[in-house]
């Protein structure tokens, strides 16, 4: 049983949230008015708010263009993820031998950070004809280990005699997973749309080192390329801010309850 | 006998298809607005000091780009001190009037909602010798 006052309870939630959120009000105030963000004393309300910065950003830079490439590569990490981890958790679902082994690798290789393994995934890439492509981009996001763990957990949580009986009706293993493990962990698969879509929607240095062409660049190249044009710290660059991270809000916004849910599946299991 | 009515699917009654089919709506509805108002019309009002209409001003249209306004178009004014431009293919102008003897006016910046919108400038431009 919950002790405590819960207005006081909701009260510091209330404050805590607002300070965690005051940095995001702050860059869309600045978005919508020409305001200084060193101007002092700071005003908290936006004075003579206007959407003209937006449309700066719109036009003054190829935006529909770096739109166009993040949300095609995004969505193609999303599809990867979720297809692609869902077969290697079902395969580490299943006994085989060293399978401790495999699940001892691919922790390790997290352990190791992107930006070392960037030439060797270059050289690939290159080898097989993807730079400056949209699968290229999306190629090194296809599948995250950390999604392929959160999967195999609410596989893990699928009675077992569901999947046998499955097995004994016939069905092959690609439609046990589509059609039994799949249904069931649905925050599996928010988390994984989620994961796979911020990380690909952010994802930086890859497409600054395989993208050779100005139309292939994605949303945070063109943010670093408006960056170098306006240097002082105008509206349009935080528009250009805002309109970048619109998409990942809405994204998660929409999903953030199956989040939460796939990300504590595992823990309270037992 | 009643026929069973037909439910629709659950799938699309999730926001997974609500929220992109009003994000779709919005902006085909935008993509409207912005088709039936984009013949980049401009116009507006030259007074001299004193408010009154100055006809034969000259008024020089210039586009916006990242760093510099490069001019685009020059008309003059009618008898009631009003003129128009047509053919903006620009988001964001500045307009500036001249007249002998009267002097020039200040450069005003004109932004738009979207490039080649039909605008009315809010305030005469006003000659200053």
């Amino acid at each position: 049983m919950r002790r405590g006052v819960p207005w006081l309870r909701h009260a510091v939630l209330i404050l805590v949230s607002a300070a965690m959120l005051l940095p995001f009000y702050w860059v869309l105030k600045t978005a919508i008015t020409d305001e200084n963000i060193y101007a002092y004393p700071p005003r908290l309300l936006p004075q003579n708010p206007h959407p003209y910065n937006f449309v700066d950003v719109w036009y003054l830079i190829p935006f529909p263009r770096y739109l166009l490439n993040s949300i095609v590569v995004s969505l193609l990490a999303v599809v990867g993820n979720v297809v692609l981890n869902a077969m290697a958790a079902y395969a580490l679902t299943q006994s085989f031998r060293a399978k401790k082994l495999v699940i001892l690798l691919l922790l390790s290789c997290m352990l190791i950070p992107f930006q070392a393994t960037i030439i060797p995934a270059y050289l690939i890439t290159a080898r097989i004809g993807l730079l400056n492509s949209y699968l290229g981009l999306a190629l090194p996001l296809l599948s995250t280990i950390v999604c392929i763990f959160i999967y195999k957990s609410a596989f893990e949580a699928v009675p077992r005699s569901l999947v046998e009986a499955a097995r004994m009706d016939g069905l092959s293993e690609w439609r046990i997973i589509t059609h039994v493990l799949l249904p069931l962990s649905r925050p599996a698969i928010a988390t994984n749309v989620i994961l796979a879509f911020i990380w690909s929607w952010n994802s930086f240095m890859w497409p600054l080192i395989i993208t050779r062409d100005a139309d292939m660049q994605t949303l945070p190249l063109g943010l670093a390329r408006f960056l170098s044009y306006m240097e002082d710290t105008t509206g349009a660059l935080y528009a250009f801010v805002c309109l970048v991270l619109a998409p990942g809000i809405l994204v998660f916004l929409m999903a953030q309850s199956a989040f939460i849910r796939g990300l504590t599946h595992g823990a309270t299991k037992g | 006998m009643s026929q069973p009515r037909r439910r629709l699917h659950p799938w699309l009654l999730s926001r997974w298809v609500i929220v992109p089919a009003v994000l779709l709506i919005l902006v085909f509805g935008w993509n409207l607005n912005v088709a039936m108002n984009a013949t980049g019309e401009i116009r507006g009002r030259v007074v001299g000091p004193g408010g009154q209409p100055v006809p034969n001003a000259t008024v020089q249209l210039f586009e916006r780009s990242f760093v510099v306004n490069t001019e685009k178009q020059r008309t003059t004014t009618g008898t009631d001190g009003r003129f128009r431009f047509e053919g903006n293919a620009s988001h964001a102008v500045q307009l500036q009037a001249e007249a002998p003897g009267l002097g020039k006016s200040e450069r005003t910046t004109l932004r738009l909602l979207f490039r080649a919108q039909d605008a009315d400038l809010p305030a005469p431009l006003v000659l200053k010798p």
